[in-house]
Order: structure tokens, then C-alpha cells, then sequence
């Protein structure tokens, strides 16, 4: 059984994560976004008045989840149809999250991890423990169809109802009600040994086996022909007719009494043992079937769940969210497209930005300084890991290609001391990412190459950006490196698919955070931020 | 009825020496216990001694090659591989008859085991019938083997064991277990449990496991069972102790020894088939009987190396009329040992009878291989270290100096601990002494003055590439290339050009 909830034919697994996603999370500050995903947003009518505790596994399921991108249009709108379902029905997938919790949780407390598989350990212990496990997943299994049932006909998204119905048909009736007989047949071991009852005389059933003497008269070949649990209750004729037959078609019958408390009788206990353990076995296609099925669901679900805490906390700041669209490869425009992370950390409505840069393959950056530009580069690089796995995004409007292989080139300011350690760390970086480009590749570079003179940065910049162009990837960057981007801005053609942004700045120095359509900036803005933080200060 | 006939064994016609003897000098030096180990690892039995059992001369190589040629033809190889595999489970029944208690146990084993081996011997002689067989050994053996069978005693033991048996197999009991007693009744069932159970998990393959199974004796349960079971069913065992009394003893001595000793060639072959499905080649060589054509080996490499699952480079190498020593030098960890060693295994498989590792060869009939390679972890330095070479190395000249010895000689680095003057004094005198008596070898040496002028030397070197990097290929002296340098961006291969290279 499958949950699919993440994929239309698989299930989540780590196969192909981002290259180094370390790197990607770090840069566009992800891990924010896994935190407030783990959270709830408590409210009293419309106040906030508190966030719930943070839950661990949400936090990593949105790890795992988000760091998977999907491959084409198609996988992305079987993820967003269901979380569409989710926003309209939160009761259900909060539900749904909570009841997949509780079973795993249960199944731990029976030593789940200890074991891990159900069905293939040898003591009475363990065999306690595997008949409880089976007794749990019939439970939670018809539980599960239950839930379903009630919020049937309001769930219209394809996951949901394809899961609904390979539920009824894998967990069928009839396998429900054999199931729960052979859990009424061996229930008497579980009770048994659990309350320790030994000198009382218990109901044991009668267990019927067939066998024959092989390799030096041992007993082999066993053959299990009843177990009857009940035939002390009451005698039903087909019982009696039965153990009749048992007596006539041997020839002759011979009966060994086993005295309590001798190795005979105990021997005859580890056959016994051996029966329910057989049953047991028997019933692993259905554990096997069933046993990733929670493990699973679980994590599936939490993806959901957290896209709904994340809907709150996007709600909370009055940041705007929408169901991205998939576009062709040079496709990507967007409104009002907000840095949300930003607007978590520090409780306010980012500015966002307006953008239609479509028919374009390079986008270079440039401008003042504090003025937006990494603030802008990281929006649409969320914007684009969230589009990626189905998650809502915090815009009016967003549409984009889809690049699989994405991939960031961050310094950071408190990086780009000249060393030329830093310098042979950052090739080596953007070599490994030049060995993992894909046919759908897209590079996101942030003040890339700041660890060397300005002259030899932009000779490195231009020589890899111009390259990776021509071959066919989609570069975003944000660069001080003025005579790179000046280069560019020269040798561009007629109809160019490279695009300049800059960031605005007034004529008073102040700064909009919006990005304008503009030729390189020349002259650098630090003397602005020193007149700001240090001239006014001695000057007044 | 024909007359009794003999078979000694597959491995030699005669009686070798080397029979049983510890295994030969140079099984350590060549790595050849690291391929052995191999080999007994991909057969799952111990065939370690038979690589041992080294060939006393050529015509038993010859007759070791021969049926080895027959392994590898097709048909007889899993005929041979299904009689081990019942030999085996012959074996298994021993060692039960050895390990239970009880008589009546250990007599129903006996039975089994006998049953076992006439019916391993019987389906190999059958397997054997319709084949074409080339070699004198599998011949003999064929023959002996039709004349054991047909004799009059193995057919009523085999008989006899097939109907004792039978008769026990064939017994079906019914237990009911009421919570203190269990009824037993000869017979089926009528429940049907099992097929509800099937019903429910159609995917479900679990045997009901009998919790007694793991111990070969009865447990008092079982015990007390058939006890109450016997009473009523006396004759039923009766034949089985008969059995046991009547042929304790009943093997054939020479059947028993082919049975050991073909693992040899099935082991070889097994793992021969491993290692070409992973890319090796293996070659069946060319014996040369004049040391007037040039031995050669076409893509050599080293066997124990490619066990290891390292990178292996193979090598051609050839010896030409009047040559006869290889002087091998180059740089460090550049190939130079694992060459030599290579030699000497070439040599040492060809001698067993074996196919050699590489793609084609030919060789000279050798009456030995000498090896000496300078033990590294010896407690012993200097002055010490250097009486304990030379003193190996006398053992090595006087065998090459004996009256019919053709050796192949593998030398390895000697002297690293004298003075280089010493050391290359002492290195010419070696060859000297070996290019005067009749053998061929090779020399690894790091001292470039011991190429000499002599025809009889061959200089070989451990070869670099461009770069200065090491390529394992060894050839016939020439100089390395120029190293060339590259920039912090170069270096990461970051350049306009070699990124248009790297994504294109």
C-alpha cells in the first residue's frame, strides 16, 4: 500500500535532492521556513496570541520534502491540488497528521525501532509484540477508512481520492474480517504470557499438525491443519465432525500424556510457540504491505501540514501567497513577489517587487548598497525552491520554468576577505556545481568571486557566466564586480535575452528596495552608507 | 563383469613428491595465498591444498591441462559441480551420523549417507555417458568409475538403502495437542488451516519451521514420541540398525580422492568465469618446448591485485630468443612490484595446468619457481637483514645451478639496506650468476646502473605520464615526459575553454 500523496507514482525517498541543499538553505535562510512550518499560529478570533511548540518531525519532513525538486508541471499540480484541498479542509489533513502521529507513536512504544521489521523475531516476547502490531494496523487501518468516508465527497484533489480507493481495495472487507479471526485464534498467547498466569489452567486451543519424520526421525515437513481456540466454549457440530474424522483416518493412535513442568511439557510449549509464530509469519505480506504505509503517510502528511502552518504565518504578516504557474524555460514574471523569509524573522510586510523577465537566460543585478539586491535575488530563489515542491507562493503572481537543478553561489560580506584560500574554496564550490549542471539548470550567484581584486573577480565572472550562458543555463546574479557587468551591458545584442536590474535609490540617497530596470550603476553607493552611519555623526 | 581396474588420481598419473608437502617458498612472495583465498571464497570449499600440491614436471601439467580443458568444455563442468554438490550433502549426513546419540538415529543417518553417495556416484556416471571426453584422466576415471558401479556388491547396497529409506520418508503422522497430551496417529489431517492461511496471504512463502530443528539429537519431546510410537511400529526400524551393521565400511578409496581433488579444477574454473564476467582475460597458454621461441604474454596483469578489486593495468611482455633476464626499474609505487609478481604467477598457473591471467601467452617448460623479495617486516636491519637475504638468495643460486633445473626467478628490490656501491657490486655478481645458468627471471631493482650491456638483460621501466603521473605501464626502457603547471583557476578547471569543454 502507497500513500502517493507527494507524487502520483511514488513515494518521497532522499533520491534526487538539490546538489549540496546545505548550501541552498543556507543561503536563501530556509531553515526559517522549516521552523515556522513547525509551528502552529494560535488564535482567538482574529488576535494572535501565541505560536504553538515547535514540532520536530514537521521540521524535518519539510527538510526532506522541500529539498526534492519536481520535475515537470504535471507533479506539481498533483501537490497543489492537494494542498488546495488541505487550505479548504485544515480539519481533515490537521486530523489526517495527528492520526498517522499516534499510530507510529504506538508502534514505537511496541519497539518498532528496536526491530524495525514486524514478523521475523524469535522469542515470545517479540511474537507478544508482533501479534499487538498486527492487532494495531487492522485498528488504525479501518480507523484511517473512516476518516475518509466523512470527508469523501469534500475532497476533490486526485491524491486523495486515488488513496481513498486503493485503501478499500487493499485493506478489503474480506481481508479485514480474516484478519480479525486469526487475531482471535492467537490472542490467547498474547494474553497468556502477558499476565503471567502459570499454575491456572488457561484455555489453550487445540492445535492440530501433520508432520513426518526426516534427517535421523527428527519432525519435519510440519503441516498445520487447526487451531481451536474455542472448542471448549461450545462443540459446533462442524468441530465435532471434524475431530472425528481426525480419529478415523489414522490407523492407529497413540497418546503420550506430557507431565507439567517436565522439558517435555515445555518442549511441547516451544511447538506451540511455533504454531502462532507461523501464524504470525504468514500475515507478513500483509504487515509488509502495510509497513512503510504509516511511515509514509506520516511524512506525506506533515508536508501538508506545515504548508498549512506556513499559510498561517504568511496570513499573520498579511504577506499575500498563490498557486504558482509552471511556464516554459525562459518564462519568469512575477507580482508582488515578497522575501517572506524576511518578513517572518522580523514581523513585517516586506516590499515586494514586479518583474516580467521573460525571454530572458541572464539576469545581472547591480546597485546600491543595502539596497535590496540579495534581498530581491533571495525572493526569487524561494519563490522558486517553493514553486518546485507544490508549496504556495508569497507573491499576487508567479510564474517560472522549471530547473530541477538549481543551484546558489552566496558570499556573504563577512566572506570576501581577499584570501586566496576563500578565493580556491569558491572555484571549487562553483566547480562542483559546473559537474552537476543539468539540462534544466538554473544558478543563482550573490556577489560570486568578492574574494579576489575587482579586476580579477570580473575577469573570473565574466568567463564563467558567459560560458555557463552558452551553455544553456539560467543565471541570476547580484554583482559589484562593475567592470563584469559593464562588459556585459556592452556586448549585449538587439533583442537580448540578458536583462539589468538595479536597485532603486532616490535622488536623496534614499532607497526604495524595488528594483528598476537599469544600466549597470557605476559608481559604487558605499560613500553613501558612510555618510549615513559615520558623516553625519562627527558632522553635527 | 571386466577385470578390476586402476585409477590413482586427476591430479597426476603417479604419485607426486610434492603430495602433502607445505605449500611452496614462493606462495607468499607472488600474493598467490591472496588468490587462492579467492578462489576457495567464490567455491565455498576448502580446496586450499590442492593449490599447493605442485606438479613434479611437465607431463603432469600436460595431464592436469588436459582435463582442465575438459572442465571447460561444454557439459562437463556443472555435471561435475551437481555430483560436489551431493558429495556435499553426503558429507552433511556424516557428520550428523558422528554427532547424534542415539543408535537408532545414527543408524537411519547411516543410511541416508549411504544412499547419498550411491546416488552421487551413480548420476555422475550417468552425466558422463554421452561425453566427449579429451583427457586421459577424465578417461580412466570414466572407466573405473562404469566398472565400480556395475560390480554386484554396490547394487544391493544401493537397493537396500533406497528401500530402508523410502520406507521412512514416506511415514506421515498427525499430532493433536491438548494443552497436556498429544495424540499421535499415522496418516493425514483433514484440516485444512494451512489453505485458509494460503487463502488469506496468497504472497506468503513461511514454512512451518520445527522449533527442534536446530538440534541435530532428539529432544525429550520427540524422544518420548517415538518412543510411544515405536511400540506399536517395530519392524518399521528394524532394517535400518540391520543396515548399519552390514556396511559400516563401504567407500572406494580412489572414488573418495577424485571427489577431493576435482574441486581443483571446478574451483578454477568457477572463479575464472567471476573474474571474466568482471573484464579479466584469461588465456589457455601455449606450452614452448624450445627456449629457441620467445616466451610471451600478451596483457598481464597482476591476479591478486584484480581479486582486490583495485585498478588494475595490464602489460604485454616478451622474452626473445638469447634473453633472459628482465632488469626492472622506475619510480616508486609505480608498478614495478605487482609486474613481477605478475611473471611469477604467469608462470605458476601455467605450471599447475591452469589458465594464466592474460589475454594470450606461451611459456617454457620450468622445472620451478625461485622467488626473493626483501621481507619488510623483519625485526632485523642493516647487517643482519642483509646475511638473512643473502643467505636465501644462496639457497635460490644453488637450485638454479642443479643439473636439469630450468628456473623462473623473480627478484625483488635486494640490498636496500648495503651501501649503493655494495649494492650494485653485489647486484651485477647476482646476474652474472644467472645469466651463466639456465633460467629466466626478472630483477626489480631501484639502482639504474644494473641495466647492463649484457644481451641477455632486458631493460623494462615503470613508465610516467605527462603530468609526472604514475601509469602502471611497464615497457622497455624509454625517458618520461615533461611535467607541465596550471593556474588556481586552471586548476579548477574553470577557464572560458575548459568550461565550453566541460559542458558541452
Amino acid at each position: 500500500m502507497n500513500a502517493y500523496l507527494l507524487y502520483r507514482e511514488k513515494e518521497q525517498s532522499a533520491e534526487g535532492r538539490y546538489f549540496e541543499e546545505k548550501n541552498i538553505i543556507r543561503d536563501l535562510g530556509l531553515e526559517t521556513v522549516f521552523w515556522a512550518a513547525s509551528r502552529d499560529v494560535i488564535r482567538e478570533g482574529e488576535k494572535v496570541i501565541a505560536l504553538g511548540e515547535p514540532d520536530p518531525f514537521l521540521e524535518s519532513a519539510m527538510r526532506k520534502v522541500m529539498m526534492v525538486p519536481l520535475m515537470n508541471a504535471g507533479e506539481i499540480s498533483y501537490r497543489q491540488e492537494i494542498l488546495w484541498d488541505c487550505f479548504a479542509e485544515e480539519a481533515f489533513i490537521e486530523e489526517l497528521y495527528r492520526f498517522s502521529t499516534e499510530v507510529l507513536t504506538c508502534w514505537d512504544s511496541l519497539g518498532r525501532k528496536a526491530g524495525d521489521k514486524a514478523g521475523s523475531r524469535n522469542t515470545p516476547g517479540a511474537l507478544i509484540t508482533d501479534i499487538h502490531v498486527l492487532q494495531l494496523f487492522v485498528t488504525s487501518l479501518t480507523r484511517l477508512k473512516k476518516l475518509f468516508a466523512e470527508y469523501g465527497n469534500r475532497l476533490r484533489a486526485e491524491g486523495f481520492r486515488a488513496m481513498h480507493a486503493r485503501l478499500c481495495e487493499e485493506f478489503s472487507e474480506e481481508l479485514s474480517c480474516s484478519l480479525e479471526r486469526i487475531l482471535r485464534e492467537i490472542a490467547f498467547y498474547a494474553r497468556d504470557h502477558e499476565e503471567g498466569i502459570t499454575g491456572k489452567m488457561v484455555n489453550k486451543p487445540r492445535i492440530v499438525l501433520g508432520c513426518s519424520l526426516a534427517d535421523g526421525l527428527k519432525m519435519a515437513d510440519f503441516r498445520l491443519e487447526e487451531v481451536d481456540t474455542e472448542i471448549k466454549k461450545y462443540r459446533n457440530p462442524a468441530s465435532m465432525l471434524s475431530r472425528a474424522q481426525n480419529y478415523l483416518s489414522g490407523k492407529t493412535k497413540i497418546l503420550a500424556s506430557i507431565p507439567r513442568g517436565t522439558a517435555q511439557a515445555a518442549q511441547a510449549e516451544q511447538l506451540e510457540f511455533a504454531a502462532v509464530r507461523y501464524i504470525v509469519s504468514c500475515c507478513e505480506p500483509f504487515l509488509n504491505a502495510f509497513n512503510g504505509f504509516f511511515v509514509q503517510l506520516r511524512l506525506q502528511a506533515a508536508f501538508y501540514r506545515g504548508a498549512v502552518n506556513l499559510k498561517h504565518h504568511m496570513e499573520r504578516m498579511d504577506i499575500g501567497f498563490c498557486r504558482p504557474g509552471a511556464g516554459e524555460q525562459d518564462v519568469l514574471r512575477f507580482r508582488e513577489l515578497k522575501e517572506f523569509v524576511m518578513g517572518i524573522e522580523q514581523r513585517r510586510n516586506p516590499v515586494g517587487n514586479s518583474c516580467c523577465l521573460d525571454g530572458k537566460n541572464l539576469l545581472i543585478v547591480t546597485g546600491a548598497n543595502q539596497g535590496g539586491k540579495s534581498t530581491f535575488l533571495r525572493s526569487v530563489g524561494l519563490a522558486q525552491i517553493c514553486f518546485q515542491c507544490g508549496l504556495q507562493v508569497a507573491a499576487e503572481s508567479f510564474e517560472s520554468g522549471i530547473f530541477p537543478a538549481f543551484f546558489t553561489h552566496f558570499t556573504r560580506r563577512e566572506d570576501s576577505a581577499m584570501n586566496s584560500g576563500r578565493l580556491d574554496e569558491e572555484l571549487g564550490r562553483m566547480s562542483r556545481i559546473v559537474d552537476n549542471l543539468g539540462g534544466q539548470s538554473m544558478v543563482l550567484l550573490n556577489e560570486s568571486f568578492a574574494s579576489t581584486t575587482e579586476k580579477e573577480g570580473s575577469v573570473i565572472a565574466y568567463d564563467i557566466v558567459k560560458a555557463l550562458k552558452e551553455a544553456g543555463v539560467k543565471v541570476l546574479t547580484v554583482t559589484h564586480l562593475l567592470s563584469f557587468a559593464q562588459r556585459m551591458y556592452d556586448e549585449r545584442e538587439e533583442d537580448s535575452d540578458v536583462e539589468f536590474l538595479s536597485a532603486q535609490r532616490m535622488e536623496d540617497g534614499r532607497r526604495t528596495f524595488r528594483m528598476t530596470l537599469h544600466a549597470p550603476e557605476l559608481t559604487s553607493f558605499g560613500l553613501d552608507l558612510y555618510e549615513e552611519i559615520i558623516g553625519t555623526q562627527f558632522s553635527g | 563383469m571386466g577385470e578390476k581396474l586402476e585409477f590413482t588420481s586427476i591430479l597426476d598419473r603417479e604419485e607426486s613428491p610434492w603430495r602433502g608437502k607445505a605449500f611452496p617458498a614462493f606462495f607468499s612472495d607472488l600474493n598467490l595465498n591472496q588468490v587462492i583465498e579467492r578462489i576457495r571464497l567464490e567455491w565455498g570449499e576448502e580446496v586450499t591444498g590442492l593449490y599447493h600440491y605442485f606438479p613434479a614436471d611437465g607431463a603432469c601439467s600436460d595431464y592436469r591441462r588436459e582435463v582442465f580443458r575438459d572442465v571447460k568444455a561444454e557439459g562437463l563442468y556443472e555435471i561435475l559441480r551437481g555430483f560436489c554438490r551431493e558429495m556435499k550433502e553426503r558429507r552433511e549426513a556424516m557428520g550428523r551420523k558422528e554427532t547424534v546419540k542415539a543408535a537408532l538415529q545414527k543408524a537411519v543417518w547411516h543410511v541416508r549417507e549411504v544412499k547419498l553417495y550411491c546416488d552421487a556416484f551413480g548420476n555422475l556416471s550417468a552425466g558422463l555417458q554421452g561425453l566427449s571426453l579429451g583427457s586421459r584422466g577424465m578417461r580412466e576415471f570414466r572407466e573405473y568409475l562404469e566398472a565400480y558401479l556395475a560390480g554386484e556388491g554396490f547394487l544391493r547396497m544401493r537397493q537396500e538403502a533406497e528401500r530402508i529409506t523410502g520406507q521412512i520418508e514416506g511415514l506421515r503422522l498427525v499430532l493433536t495437542y491438548e494443552s497436556d497430551r498429544i495424540i499421535i496417529a499415522q496418516g493425514e489431517a483433514a484440516g485444512s488451516y494451512d489453505d485458509f492461511l494460503k487463502k488469506c496471504f496468497p504472497g506468503h512463502k513461511k514454512q512451518f519451521v520445527s522449533p527442534f530443528g536446530a538440534e541435530p539429537d532428539l529432544v525429550e519431546l520427540e524422544a518420548e514420541l517415538l518412543k510411544a510410537f515405536r511400540k506399536r511400529n517395530q519392524e518399521l526400524f528394524l532394517d535400518a540398525e540391520r543396515f548399519f551393521a552390514e556396511y559400516g565400511e563401504y567407500t572406494d578409496a580412489a572414488l573418495i580422492r577424485f571427489a577431493s581433488e576435482i574441486g581443483f579444477y571446478l574451483s578454477f574454473y568457477r572463479f575464472e568465469q567471476k573474474m571474466k564476467g568482471r573484464g579479466f582475460s584469461f588465456a589457455d597458454p601455449r606450452t614452448l618446448e624450445s627456449s629457441c621461441e620467445e616466451m610471451y604474454a600478451k596483457g598481464l596483469y597482476d591476479l591478486a591485485l584484480a581479486c582486490s578489486g583495485r585498478e588494475v593495468v595490464a602489460n604485454d611482455m616478451v622474452l626473445r630468443r638469447d634473453e633472459k633476464f628482465y632488469v626492472l626499474t622506475g619510480p616508486n609505487q609505480g608498478g614495478k612490484t605487482t609486474f613481477a609478481r605478475s611473471l611469477g604467477q604467469l608462470v605458476y598457473f601455467f605450471m599447475m595446468g591452469l589458465d594464466v591471467p592474460a589475454e594470450a601467452a606461451g611459456i617454457y617448460r620450468f622445472t620451478n619457481i625461485m622467488t626473493h623479495f626483501s621481507v619488510e617486516e623483519s625485526v632485523e636491519t642493516g647487517r643482519g637483514k642483509l646475511r638473512e637475504e643473502l643467505e636465501r638468495l644462496a639457497d635460490i643460486m644453488a637450485a638454479s645451478s642443479r643439473g636439469n633445473s630450468f628456473l623462473f626467478v623473480v627478484i625483488n628490490e635486494l640490498f636496500t639496506t648495503a651501501a649503493n656501491y655494495d649494492a650494485c657490486i653485489m647486484g651485477r655478481r647476482v646476474l652474472e650468476h644467472f645469466l651463466g645458468r639456465e633460467c629466466r627471471g626478472i630483477y626489480v631493482t631501484h639502482l639504474k646502473e644494473l641495466e647492463g650491456a649484457d644481451p641477455g638483460l632486458v631493460s623494462l621501466r615503470a613508465m610516467l605520464d605527462g603530468q609526472g603521473n604514475r601509469t602502471f605501464r611497464i615497457e622497455r626502457s624509454a625517458e618520461d615526459a615533461p611535467v607541465s603547471a596550471g593556474s588556481l583557476v586552471g586548476r579548477h578547471r574553470l577557464t572560458y575553454e575548459q568550461l565550453k569543454e566541460r559542458l558541452s
